[in-house]
């Protein structure tokens, strides 16, 4: 219960800062709203494009890729925010309330959610007004949103894991650049099927390919190999909480 | 519980083999104020953080509350409240917020944090400034909320880690007042590291004098300069006398000490001030100036390390 109850009050602390400092809550909405109008905007001739059979259209497709990469760094700006709180030293008071420390991780990533929850709300809002068609049934988008849930709390927990372990600001681009490399050797712009050579290989053997191909099925309204993207998803999960939670205790080894 | 804060042999390394704390005893007993003193450097926050559950010792072991501080952490800390050297607030929370915040991390009823929140706000004299960002605090301020978030959940020990450094002289009687009537109304044991003297000497029921890591002595105030000697008498010699005569006088009563304006004796025991003025009379001295110094705990830390404490500062205590 202490554990929730930790996780609570962090949790509030995060969104609170998020909603109230708009140096802070602008980027994160801004941002995905710039990708999602410049690639299914810009884009929007890949429709035509021979090959590119996908039914709900490209501003779907697009969608889809803009939902998880900021569910994704949602969960990694969240994590500039945990150094942030172990260069001012504010990890420690945190650290000396909390009777299961687990507690403020998981606050942690109530705050991520939070603060990608309203984006998300933003995008899907201009998507639809942007005339995004939706194929999918009321149960396929649930499941779309719950994998950009999912995805986000990986993100969380990768960079709270770098952010635990480093504790400087200038880890911040180690926490970015394996989530951009693996989102953009992603099929971005076009299905894996379109892309040529290596840039395919990597993309198959890339599991946010999975993710992404999983997530672009259920807004068409036909679900393909979602059971292994949610398995893949949460195997995910379990190692990059390990991975956190070391973080945690290497931070605790140091004093905060 | 035998006492508030156990300590056995506590030994604090950091890489390179940096022994910030080296083995140290303790003993406070409830309801106690432990003042911790001892240069820049020389372990008192080291210490603070292993027994706060901030900092795992490397070996030896601490019981605070009754409960060990490696295997029973959470306990600890529920049992605690500590202000740390730097009152680490968050420059986006109001007063207000930083006090609701601290009573959820607590688990301190939704119902009950309103008032509670009032309550030491009042207390540490910032209900004013309740609702502004702590951005706008002066130092003072902060560190007045700092202690009110220690006291958030009413805890049994108190840990304050130089709680005045840097506060002006008003702020730092204040905080004063507050520790005493801690101790008197709540019977909080507080453990209080400090570089002031003045500080540990006014508010420390004992005294643990910390140097280099190790505890060089410890005791009340009263016998640590009881235990190094008797006062010290000055003597500035008149028109007419001179600094030969002077010591050739003060001798009889003691040892010669070093001084820069005068003759300076530590009296022992063969007699006291009144003796020093009627061999002086008698000697038909002229003296320009007497004083009589009473041993202060810097005396204390000299005669045990050999260096005073104060404008004694070793390098900054290591990180991990």
């Amino acid at each position: 219960m202490r554990t929730l109850t930790v996780a609570r009050a962090v949790g509030w602390r995060m969104l609170h800062n998020n909603f109230t400092t708009p140096s802070l809550l602008i980027p994160g909405l801004a941002f995905p709203l710039f990708f999602f109008i410049a690639f299914a905007g810009g884009l929007s001739r890949v429709n035509d494009v021979p090959g590119f059979d996908f039914p709900a259209g490209y501003t779907a497709f697009q969608f889809v890729f803009v939902l998880l990469q900021s569910a994704a760094f949602a969960g990694v700006f969240t994590g500039f925010g945990i150094v942030r709180d172990f260069e001012t030293g504010f990890a420690r008071r945190l650290m000396l309330a909390a009777p299961n420390r687990v507690g403020i991780l998981l606050g942690y990533a109530l705050g991520a959610i939070g603060r990608w929850a309203l984006t998300a709300f933003i995008l899907t809002v201009v998507a639809l007004l942007a005339g995004m068609e939706v194929g999918g049934s009321g149960v396929d988008i649930f499941a779309l949103y719950a994998l950009a849930v999912l995805v986000n709390f990986v993100g969380l927990l990768w960079s709270a894991g770098v952010a635990m372990r480093l504790r400087t600001l200038q880890a911040a681009p180690l926490m970015q650049l394996p989530i951009f490399l693996a989102l953009f050797f992603a099929p971005v712009f076009v299905p894996v099927e379109l892309l040529a050579d290596w840039l395919e290989t990597i993309a198959r053997l890339n599991p946010v390919t999975l993710l992404l191909e999983a997530g672009r099925s259920l807004i068409a309204g036909a679900p393909e190999r979602v059971g292994i993207a949610f398995t893949a998803v949460f195997a995910l999960i379990a190692g990059f909480f390990l991975w956190a939670v070391r973080g945690l205790r290497k931070a605790e080894a140091a004093g905060g | 519980m035998k006492g508030a804060i156990e300590v056995r042999g506590l030994v604090r390394e950091f890489k390179g083999g940096i022994k910030a704390v080296s083995g140290i005893d303790l003993d406070v007993p409830a309801g106690q104020i432990y003042g911790f003193l001892g240069p820049n450097g020389a372990g008192k926050s080291t210490t603070v953080h292993m027994l706060t559950t901030l900092l795992p010792p490397t070996a030896g072991s601490a019981r605070v509350g009754g409960f060990d501080i490696v295997k029973e952490g959470p306990a600890v800390r529920r049992t605690i409240g500590a202000a740390l050297q730097e009152a680490a607030l968050d420059p986006l929370l109001t007063g207000r917020e930083h006090l609701k915040l601290q009573l959820a991390l607590h688990g301190v009823r939704r119902t009950e944090r309103g008032g509670r929140t009032d309550e030491l706000l009042e207390r540490v004299g910032l209900r004013l400034a309740a609702d502004r960002k702590i951005g706008g605090y002066s130092g003072g301020m902060k560190r007045r909320l700092d202690l009110a978030l220690a006291l958030a959940h009413r805890p049994r020990i108190l840990f304050l880690d130089e709680p005045t450094t840097g506060l002006d002289p008003q702020s730092r009687s204040a905080l004063w007042d507050e520790v005493v009537r801690l101790k008197r109304d709540e019977g909080v044991t507080v453990f209080l590291t400090t570089q002031y003297l003045e500080e540990a000497d006014v508010l420390a029921d004992r005294v643990g004098i910390i140097d280099h890591g190790r505890i060089v002595a410890e005791g009340t105030p009263a016998s640590l300069k009881a235990e190094i000697g008797r006062p010290t008498v000055e003597a500035m010699p008149g028109e007419g006398t001179t600094q030969r005569e002077l010591e050739g006088i003060l001798a009889r009563f003691g040892e010669l000490q070093p001084s820069t304006s005068g003759i300076a004796v530590r009296l022992d025991g063969q007699g006291g001030l009144t003796e020093v003025v009627r061999a002086l009379d008698a000697a038909q001295a002229n003296v320009a100036a007497l004083h009589l110094h009473s041993p202060t705990l810097d005396d204390v830390f000299l005669a045990k390390t050999g260096r005073s404490l104060e404008g004694s500062e070793e390098p900054a205590e290591p990180e991990a």
